[in-house]
């Protein structure tokens, strides 16, 4: 019989009354049933095959005897391959047909139903997983007559499956290591996972926990928040709780309780909804928040107290915290700025500098910016702005990192500042002009600056040393100064080196060397203190102290050679110095006299002279007596005293002005001088008591002469004529003797006048001193009809009636001596040097022979014969007198026939005209 | 009438000389002649020997004198009331200035230096004579004790 057609005989009996009746095998093979049994078969196959589902039967020996359209898909068979076959026919795994074998022969022999699941690779090459049921059709003999069997594709579950095996197998590790405790709990609140973390901190075991109801661990605040209640899912109780921090107690093993910090996250799995917990032992928070707020308080008194403005930004840049310093700074109340954007007091620079950007974070930003001054503008609150300078600082809070800044009013530094750079400004001229080298060093001994001179110096360019290290100038002894060492600070260092000149050598470019002195002094800058050296070529100075040590000893032999007694003495008034005169002089030997002071050979005079007192130097002192001899006592070892004159003159030695003094035994010069002096006071004597006798003799002797020419003459008046002419002749000579006997003592009488009394100069004016004696002449200038002219004449210190007595005798001599013709006399006066007033008397009358030019002041001298001209000779030793009186001299030039000038000096005025 | 003169002078050359001139200059002159100055003053004073004798209408009075000298005796003439009024004329040999101001001072009415010329010492007189005795108008007074 062909298979379909069996396979639907068999059908048929199963679809008419649910049980499998024993198939007639005559009947099947009839064709009436045939077509009918065919539709039948058909339909059912359709309607089994438009399952997705596989379904199939078999018969007692395993084999099939139906499958549906996908099963036979599934493995690409027709099902006239396939009935009749068992699954070790059709190429399942071994281990698997024999299962299945056996499986089906279970459903037969107990009639109950075998699920189970398998995977199956068809020979289609599809891979999948399937669970199926297997269970026994029962037919009218009450055994099972055939095994129907269902199949259903359960390849995606059992992915899901792998995948969440993978999943947990990760997730425990996780779990593991994360470093938090962890525990899962599911929705009737049983722990059924946890890590060693949650073990450590529960101090339970993993076994002894799970299954447990997390409440034993986390009695309160746990369980309840996950609870589905009537108002919201489980789900929802979750949601609601994710991503926050709760804080609850935990409760370990031995009872002893602590803070935790729970975050709950929802975790899928094949049993639902679990709740993973992240648990942390925040006792060290706890604490660490107790002490914060310690630390709040505190903190807030020490902010109080900033000397500076204190302001704490948090990381929206939003004051959150000011204290009363920065309330001043900015004229603002504490609550009108708290809460402000910290913009509004500093409007540019601080809130961007803690902007975390895309490429650094909000930490980093402040990181960048921490122990830096930055320098800003503040804004009052009355808009006016002013220099400012920050100092940032994080500060941990429970809102996060906030900032700190300190903020300084630097208006005055500022001005400091600006103050500062034209002090550099001016610093750097002064440095430039400066006589000497500047070179101006660092703490680290590098050259900072230094000026033109310094480059001369040292014959480099100034970038050449900039930077350098100050041993490549002066390889020795300046950076050694100025170390600071184990005993002393750089600042001490410099200290002790400040003021004092110090030696050194300094070395060119070319690496040739030179003597330097070089004077430090401290520069405060912003770098710290820096060193100015003045550095001073000495180069001279040490040839002219070499020089000057020849000298020394030169010096002492002329010391010695000198005819004069020199003793030198330095500025204690010590005598340093004296040579072999000196010792004589003073009677000491050397070595008695050295150091000891110079008073005890001259006792006065000396030192005073050079002592430097409040009102100069000792040097002005030595100055103001150089040159002059100064006539003091010396006192000499016996004790007797001398007379001396000493010369002073400086002698500079190693920085020391010395005084040399040139010491002159004047005793002898001193006895000549009160000799002389006695001399002259004699002199003196004896002239006035002349003058006194010329005077008194002249005047005294006027009387009888006057009885002697006036007798005479009474006698040549009544008796002329009445005599013979002898007697008259005899008369005349007694008369004209006794008139010149007269005119002789009126001479001498006037001569002697003139140096008689005291002498008086007054200012007196020349030109009427000239009229006076004009008007004395006049009877001569009538009778000789001379033309006296004169220019302006000066005034003079003179005695006026002696001067009209000097012009009287000069105009008189003139007019006296005339040539032919009228005489012209002139009267002028020049000023010379001193000051002094030349006048000349010119005439043009006989003029003087040169020989004469002397003779013509003496006394008693004449140039004529007595019957030429009449005259005495004492007019002109007057005039002389007169003038050497005055202080003056009188002196003729003469032509002889052409006339005379006669010269003589007076001082002039006092006054002013 | 006479004019009374009193001449106070020690040197007899020069009483001659003046007496001469004052006689040639004017007869109507009645010289007195004393020859220091404490006679001088006595005569003047009307002490002593000299009562009665008429008071002069000038005195020609030298300076160097004996005993109480000239400068004093001017000075007693002008310090006494009743002789002040005299005319005193200085004759004298001295030319010192201080001597012309002292006297002056004194009130001296005149100071002449004795010329050496004989001349002109006549010629001096003369002048005196005319000037004082003929020209200026002198004060009568009485001698009062």
């Amino acid at each position: 019989m062909p298979s379909k057609t069996r396979v639907a005989a068999q059908l048929e009996v199963l679809n008419t009354n649910g049980n499998i009746a024993e198939p007639k095998t005559a009947d099947v093979e009839t064709s009436e049933h045939l077509p009918r049994q065919e539709q039948k078969w058909r339909v059912l196959d359709m309607m089994l095959s438009s399952f997705a589902d596989f379904a199939y039967a078999f018969d007692r020996e395993g084999r099939f005897l139906y499958a549906n359209q996908p099963l036979l898909n599934l493995w690409g068979l027709k099902l006239e391959d396939v009935v009749g076959k068992n699954f070790f026919d059709l190429g399942y795994p071994d281990e698997l047909a024999a299962r299945l074998q056996q499986q089906i022969q279970e459903v037969f022999s107990t009639g109950k139903r075998v699920a189970d699941e398998t995977q199956y690779i068809s020979p289609t090459g599809v891979q999948g997983y399937y669970e199926y049921r297997l269970s026994g059709v029962i037919g009218v003999s009450g055994t099972v007559e055939l095994v129907a069997g269902a199949s259903h594709d359960i390849s995606v579950r059992k992915d899901e499956e792998k995948h969440l095996v993978q999943m947990e197998a990760r997730y425990r590790g996780l779990l593991e290591a994360a470093p938090d405790a962890m525990v899962v709990v599911d929705t009737d609140g049983e722990i059924v996972l946890l890590n060693v973390q949650a073990e450590n901190q529960f101090g339970y075991s993993r076994d002894e926990l799970i299954g447990r109801k997390v409440k034993s661990i986390i009695p309160e605040g746990f369980a309840e928040r996950l609870i589905a209640d009537g108002t919201r899912t489980a789900a929802e109780a979750l949601a609601q709780q994710i991503g926050t921090g709760i804080e609850l107690t935990g409760r370990r093993k031995d009872g002893s309780e602590f803070p935790i910090e729970i975050m709950l996250s929802p975790l899928e799995s094949t049993e639902g909804i679990l709740v993973t917990a992240a648990i942390r032992d925040i006792t060290v928070r706890r604490n660490a928040e107790k002490h914060l707020a310690q630390m709040e308080g505190r903190y807030r008194g020490l902010l109080e107290a900033a000397p500076d403005g204190m302001v704490v930004v948090n990381q929206r840049g939003e004051i959150v915290l000011l204290n009363a310093q920065a309330e001043k700074h900015f004229g603002y109340r504490r609550d009108e700025l708290l809460g402000q954007d910290v913009k509004n007091i500093i409007p540019e620079g601080f809130a961007e500098r803690l902007i975390a950007d895309g490429t650094r974070t909000a930490a980093e930003a402040l990181a960048q910016q921490i122990g830096t001054g930055i320098e800003l503008i503040g804004r009052r609150k009355d808009e006016s702005e002013f220099p400012i300078e920050i100092m940032l600082s994080p500060l941990e809070s429970a809102e996060g990192i906030l900032v700190t800044a300190a903020i300084r009013d630097i208006t005055v530094r500022k001005d400091a500042e600006r103050h500062l750079a034209q002090m550099e400004g001016r610093y750097r001229g002064l440095l430039e002009a400066a006589p000497d080298g500047m070179v101006v060093v660092n703490q680290r001994g590098e050259i900072v600056l230094l000026n033109a001179h310094a480059e001369k110096q040292f014959r480099y360019w100034r970038d050449e040393l900039i930077g350098q290290k100050v041993k490549s100038i002066i390889p020795e002894g300046f950076a050694e100064r100025l170390i600071a060492d184990g005993t002393r600070t750089a600042a001490e260092a410099l200290a002790q080196q400040i003021g004092t000149g110090i030696e050194l050598t300094g070395r060119r470019k070319d690496g040739s060397e030179f003597p330097i002195e070089i004077m430090l002094s401290p520069l405060q800058s912003n770098e710290g203190v820096l060193v100015t050296a003045a550095i001073r070529d000495i180069t001279v100075r040490k040839e002219a102290e070499k020089h000057l040590g020849q000298m020394e000893g030169r010096y002492r032999g002329l010391l010695e050679a000198a005819p004069d007694g020199m003793v030198v003495v330095n500025q204690a008034g010590e005598i340093f110095l004296l040579n072999a005169q000196a010792e004589k002089h003073f009677g000491y030997s050397r070595d008695e006299l050295i150091g000891q002071k110079v008073t005890n050979i001259i006792p006065e005079g000396f030192a005073e002279r050079l002592i430097a007192d409040g009102t100069r130097t000792a040097a002005e002192a030595l100055a103001q007596q150089i040159g002059m001899g100064i006539e003091l006592n010396g006192l000499r070892k016996d004790g007797s005293e001398f007379p001396i004159e000493i010369m002073l003159s400086p002698l500079e030695s190693a920085g020391e002005t010395l005084v040399t003094a040139a010491i002159r035994d004047i005793t002898v010069r001193k006895q000549a001088e009160a000799n002389l002096v006695q001399k002259i006071e004699e002199l003196n004597r004896s002239n006035e008591e002349l003058e006194q006798f010329a005077y008194v003799a002249s005047h005294d002797l006027q009387e009888p002469l006057r009885m002697v020419a006036s007798y005479t003459q009474l006698l040549s008046k009544r008796y002329k004529g009445k005599l013979d002419s002898d007697a008259d002749e005899f008369i005349a000579f007694a008369v004209d003797g006794a008139k010149r006997m007269q005119r002789l003592i009126q001479d001498l009488l006037t001569f002697s006048r003139v140096g008689k009394r005291g002498l008086e100069l007054l200012d007196v004016s020349s030109d009427r001193a000239l009229k006076l004696a004009l008007v004395n002449l006049r009877g001569s200038i009538e009778g000789s009809g001379a033309l006296v002219t004169h220019d302006p004449l000066p005034e003079v210190m003179a005695d006026e009636a002696q001067l009209v007595q000097l012009f009287q005798n000069l105009v008189g001599n003139a007019i006296k001596y005339q040539g032919p013709g009228v005489p012209h006399i002139h009267i002028s006066a020049v000023k010379n040097g001193a000051p002094r007033w030349m006048f000349s008397v010119q005439d043009d009358g006989l003029g003087i022979d040169p020989q004469f030019f002397e003779r013509i002041f003496g006394m008693f001298q004449r140039l004529h014969k007595r019957d030429e001209f009449e005259g005495t000779g004492m007019g002109l030793a007057i005039c002389k007198k007169i003038v050497e009186r005055h202080g003056g001299t009188i002196s003729v030039e003469s032509k002889p026939g052409l006339g005379s000038t006669f010269h003589f000096d007076l001082a002039a005025s006092g006054r002013r005209l | 009438m006479s004019i009374e003169v009193l001449l106070v002078e020690d040197s007899p050359g020069d009483v001659r000389l003046t007496r001469e001139a004052l006689h040639a200059a004017n007869p109507q002159i009645k010289l007195h002649v004393v020859s220091d100055g404490a006679e001088a003053l006595a005569y003047l004073m009307q002490t002593g020997t000299r009562v009665g004798e008429p008071r002069p209408h000038l005195v020609l009075l030298d300076l160097n004198l004996p005993r109480v000298d000239g400068r004093e005796v001017l000075a007693t003439i002008k310090g006494t009331e009743h002789l002040k009024a005299i005319p005193t004329i200085i004759l004298t040999t001295s030319t010192a200035q201080e001597d012309v101001v002292n006297c002056y001072e004194l009130q001296a009415n005149c100071y002449f230096n004795k010329p050496v010329e004989l001349d002109e010492f006549l010629n001096m007189v003369r002048c005196i004579n005319d000037f004082w005795l003929n020209k200026a108008k002198l004060p009568n007074g009485r001698f009062d004790a």
